[in-house]
């Protein structure tokens, strides 16, 4: 009964980490946006192995994925499901990348929804799919509502405010051209439009930086070559992830992993061993570890224990801190253990990457200090998810462009037309905006009487 | 006219050329009636210009009369109705007050300002919805004992001066256009379909359109009108406490601006003339319900009418309305089968507004006894289906007067697409002659084609589409363009320079009308349906829209509950049985 003209695309597992998080897509661009991404149309119902690369050429993931064709798949639409390895970092970053792609954000249960609306399920289940419906999108509404009653809801209320008053500015000289109103005030205007999108680009701004609490801490491993970064890596993961081996000096380019830890998820970057006897290689991946290490929340530098104490680069020791490093003996298993200098400045955990020995000890230590972290970074945390994300982008654009109209010319009902888009973008995330609203600012602000 | 004899402005005057593509009667009426013309907005864009015109009052009314005597089909009583008569859950047909009785399938009710209305001067209160009528007593007990809860409004009109007591000389004045825009689309009608009313008097015969127009003149309050105002209202109707019913916020009384602008040392006022073979004026911006003695005072306080002569007073007026969620969207009530509402008892205020719903009930009364569906016009496809769908999925809590800031798709609805906007409706509702559906349909291929020819012809630096964005377009474009008539030239211009606004309004519709063509059955109980919210619930049982799409516009209303309603719907329509085979049954779920 519905042409669905849209693809949606959304996460199919729960957020937070699994071995594997599910990305699924539904619509009609799915074969297009297959070929795009991993270059070819796969085989229809067979699991291919594919690397996810995004818009931009990067490599996001190595990824299974699994195509099906209408009306054979559940919602009964072309749809792809791309299975990825379980953190959410990942699986938001391909999510996002489909939804710059052209899919739509789905709506809580709109895939089961297709898959009724499709004939996929008979009469008997619909109760249970409007139940199912019914329950997540009040799951996905508490969420939402959670947020908005937080400083998201704030911020919203106060773009959108303020986004409602220059319309009805606008309004007035359309809808009143006989009205005594007060001469255009374009600069005010203009102003004002200035205010609103650097307001909303503070707010994808602090999206991004909140965005610790979505993409993570950004964690560097720093230490000697051989010290055991490689390994405490992949312990803290789980999973072999980084090429380890007894070699120093194997790590020449950085790896990056995601690890749950408390409330928190870090996004672990492994660096190339900080050799004072660098080759011209190795040089290479030392100037990578720092360029990493500027940009870091979090450092864990590893030692190892059965050595003497290394020194730091001056370039390092000036930006770690008691409040951002833990300092990691490594190799406690190891005979000579204990035989290097202890240092004083950090906080200091003696673990074994190779046993799991005190590794338990070092989540504790992690979570202390991100805890910290957070209070730091402020109460004013957002963590914009990426419906509301595409929302302010799309706002955004539409801002800029009224502002630029407004420049340039005087076609208001092309401005006004701009901002109605930006404010139903905004509506898209703190809730729509009734053209009544516009009125009643416009009657309260004007006289009008004709 | 009860009160301004002007026609269109924004929203409006787009809305008069729809009752025109639509067959309706206003826009020629206004054509050949009117003094004056004005494109207001006539220095922006084309997407916000409206035409306006100010009628001559009497000829206004005069040729709409005549015309409606000449009416083939038509028969026209005039009577005071005192009640309807029903008979199981169907209107019948209504009783006047000589007891005759007019027995009918479908009866349309457009009350005025006139249901229990009460006019209020100062303290003064004479029963009447217009100075010099009577007061619809009874019909109100009627419509309740239907179940039909009615609620009051209050609307109020300004003194009429006479011209000749008036000092125009210091005045600023207001001409019309040299050229006027009119209302009607005279480039696809048969010519010879107008005709003038001819009146005795100042002007002997009737006119052409825009000719001989006559002058409106602008003049301030001053700081002793404030002064009078602000030492009199405990005097006034409206801030005494005697008027309960709400009034609207776009046309306040002189009171409410002193009051509630308080920082504006003065307010525009407009003189305009009531028609040319009279000299009366109307003060517009001057409405009050202030005593008979302080308007003079005020009237006197004002630049040009210092020694005028008040021939009638200003005064507020009362009247009951329905609320039209009480009404399907073809105006029909939910309470009361049969029986339609149109105008002021619907909460609108403006002859406009009034006569697009007189239009769309007479039609869908007719579709009604033909056993045929009601025609639904749709929110992108003119103002008319934005009033509508606003009166009967929202409501309306002051009079509801049309503005353009309503239209989600304000650049779609341009005053010289009504036709082509229109057509379907006009066509299957077979509202116009053959031969102007005809015209209209060339008039839109050769809009069309003229649309395609300049976005695919280069003009240089890009298409001439492109140069017509620019604004630089004019001189370079063919010779045989020129030759089109001026409404072709107009509406490709149009379509050409809004055309990246337009594909993206258009593409909006397209994803909302999967929405707009669902229809919601009547007969839901939604209180039934276990899986809705209960919120959404109530308001959904109260509000009952027509649609998805009018469904989702319901503040409160989530897109989850949407999806429900779609899955409810769709069960329905699997199974033959189900639950809506029979309208009216109680249980869904």
């Amino acid at each position: 009964m519905l042409g669905t003209t849209d693809t949606i695309a959304a996460l199919a597992t729960p957020v937070g980490t699994a071995a594997i998080a599910v990305v699924r897509a539904s619509g009609p661009a799915v074969a297009t946006l297959c070929r795009a991404i991993f270059g070819k149309l796969p085989e229809v119902r067979t699991v291919t192995r594919a690397d996810y690369r995004d818009a931009a050429g990067t490599l996001v993931d190595d990824v299974v994925f699994t195509y099906f064709v209408a009306p054979n798949s559940y919602t009964g639409e072309d749809t792809v499901e791309i299975s990825c390895h379980g953190n959410p970092y990942i699986a938001q970053r391909i999510l996002e990348d489909l939804l710059a792609r052209g899919c739509r954000p789905a709506d809580p249960g709109e895939f089961t929804k297709r898959a009724f609306l499709n004939g996929r399920m008979d009469l008997s289940q619909a109760e249970a799919v409007m139940d199912l419906i019914r329950a997540r999108s009040e799951r996905a509404l508490a969420a939402a509502n959670q947020q908005l009653r937080g400083s998201l809801g704030r911020h919203m209320q106060g773009l959108t405010d303020r986004l409602v008053e220059v319309l009805a500015q606008i309004e007035a000289y359309i809808d009143f051209p006989e009205e005594d109103l007060p001469a255009e005030n374009r600069q005010g205007a203009l102003r004002a439009l200035e205010e609103l999108l650097q307001a909303t680009r503070r707010l994808i701004a602090t999206a991004h930086y909140g965005a610790v609490l979505r993409d993570g801490i950004r964690t560097v491993i720093v230490g000697e070559p051989n010290a055991g970064k490689s390994s405490l890596l992949n312990r803290l993961v789980g999973h072999e992830r980084a090429l380890v081996s007894a070699e120093p000096g194997t790590t020449r380019d950085y790896l990056e992993e995601c690890v749950v830890v408390g409330a928190h998820f870090l996004r672990l970057v492994d660096t190339a061993g900080l050799n004072p006897l660098a080759t011209a290689l190795e040089e290479r991946g030392i100037k990578k570890t720092l360029e990493q290490a500027a940009q870091a929340d979090l450092f864990l530098w590893v030692i190892d224990s059965t050595g003497p104490l290394p020194t730091l680069p001056s370039a390092l020791e000036k930006i770690m801190s008691p409040a951002n490093t833990i300092a990691i003996y490594n190799k406690v298993d190891l005979d000579q253990a204990g035989a290097g200098r202890r240092q004083e400045r950090f906080r200091a955990v003696a673990v074994s990457a190779l046993t799991g020995d005190g590794i338990d000890k070092l989540r504790l230590a992690i979570q202390n200090l991100t805890e910290i972290l957070r209070t730091e970074v402020g109460e004013e945390l957002i963590a914009l998810n990426a419906r509301h994300a595409h929302a302010l982008e799309a706002a955004l654009e539409r801002l800029t462009d009224a502002r630029e109209l407004l420049r340039l010319s005087n076609s208001i009902e092309l401005i006004s037309n701009h901002l109605r888009c930006a404010l139903e973008s905004f509506g898209e995330i703190a809730g729509r905006v009734d053209n009544e609203r516009v009125l009643d600012q416009l009657f309260a602000r004007f006289c009008i009487g004709k | 006219m009860s009160c301004n004899p002007a026609i269109g402005g924004q929203a409006k005057g787009q809305m008069v050329r729809e009752i025109d593509a639509l067959g309706g009667e206003m826009a020629v009426n206004t054509d050949v009636t009117a003094i004056q013309f004005r494109l207001l907005n006539e220095s922006r864009g084309p997407a916000v210009q409206a035409p306006r015109a100010q009628c001559d009052k009497k000829a206004y009314q005069l040729r709409l009369k005549h015309k409606l005597e000449l009416q083939d089909n038509l028969q026209i009583f005039q009577a005071t109705v005192t009640g309807l008569i029903y008979k199981h859950d169907r209107v019948v047909g209504c009783r006047t007050n000589l007891d005759v009785e007019f027995l009918g399938r479908t009866v349309i009710i457009t009350t005025g300002t006139f249901l229990r209305a009460l006019m209020h001067v100062g303290q003064n209160k004479n029963k009447g919805g217009r100075m010099g009528d009577f007061s619809a007593k009874t019909l109100s007990g009627s419509l309740i004992e239907a179940g039909i809860e009615l609620c009051r409004l209050k609307t109020g009109t300004p003194p009429r001066l006479l011209g000749r007591s008036i000092c125009f000389s210091g005045l600023q004045e207001q001409k019309g256009d040299r050229e006027p825009t009119l209302f009607a689309f005279h480039d696809t009608r048969d010519q010879g379909d107008l005709f003038h009313v001819e009146q005795p008097g100042e002007t002997l015969l009737g006119w052409r359109p825009g000719v001989a127009q006559t002058s409106c003149w602008m003049t301030y309050t001053t700081a002793e009108s404030e002064q009078i105002v602000r030492s009199n209202l405990h005097l006034s109707a409206m801030y005494s406490g005697e008027i309960s019913g709400i009034g609207p916020r776009y046309c306040p009384s002189i009171e409410d601006k002193f009051v509630r602008f308080a920082d504006k040392p003065r307010h525009l006022l407009f003189l305009e003339p009531e028609g040319r073979n009279t000299n009366e004026y109307y003060v517009n911006g001057l409405s009050t319900s202030l005593p008979f003695d302080v308007q003079v005072q005020l009237v006197h306080s004002i630049p040009g009418l210092e020694q005028a002569i008040i021939l009638r007073p200003a005064y507020a007026v009362e009247y009951d309305f329905a609320q039209p969620t009480q009404l399907f969207p073809s105006l029909e009530s939910r309470k009361m089968e049969g029986l339609f509402f149109a105008g002021q008892i619907n909460g609108t205020s403006g002859y406009e507004e009034a006569a697009a719903q007189g239009l769309v009930a007479g039609v869908n009364a007719v579709l009604k006894v033909r056993g045929e569906s009601p025609m639904v016009i749709g929110r992108h496809e003119g103002y008319i289906g934005v009033l509508l769908d606003d009166l009967t999925s929202k409501g309306t809590i002051e009079p509801y007067r049309m503005f353009t800031s309503r239209a989600e798709h304000r650049l779609l609805l341009n005053h010289g697409s009504a036709e082509g906007r229109l057509m379907g409706h006009s066509r299957a509702m077979k509202l116009l002659p053959e031969s102007r559906l005809n015209r209209i349909e060339q008039k839109f291929s050769a809009v069309k084609k003229w649309s395609d020819f300049l976005e695919d012809t280069s003009g240089g630096n890009g298409s001439l589409g492109d140069a017509v964005r620019r604004g630089e377009a004019p001189a370079r474009l063919p010779a045989e363009f020129q030759n089109e008539t001026k409404e072709v030239r107009e509406e490709t211009l149009y379509r050409v320079k809004y055309r990246g606004y337009l594909l993206r309004e258009q593409r909006q519709i397209e994803r909302f009308n999967d929405l707009e063509r669902i229809r919601i059955p009547d007969g839901i109980n939604y209180l039934a349906v276990s899986s809705l919210r209960k919120e959404s619930a109530q308001k959904l049982q109260a509000l009952r829209p027509a649609t998805l799409a009018a469904a989702s516009r319901i503040s409160g209303v989530n897109p989850s509950d949407i999806t429900i309603l779609m899955i409810l719907i769709e069960t329905g329509h699997r199974t033959p049985s189900g639950p809506w085979s029979s309208p009216g049954s109680a249980s869904v779920v």
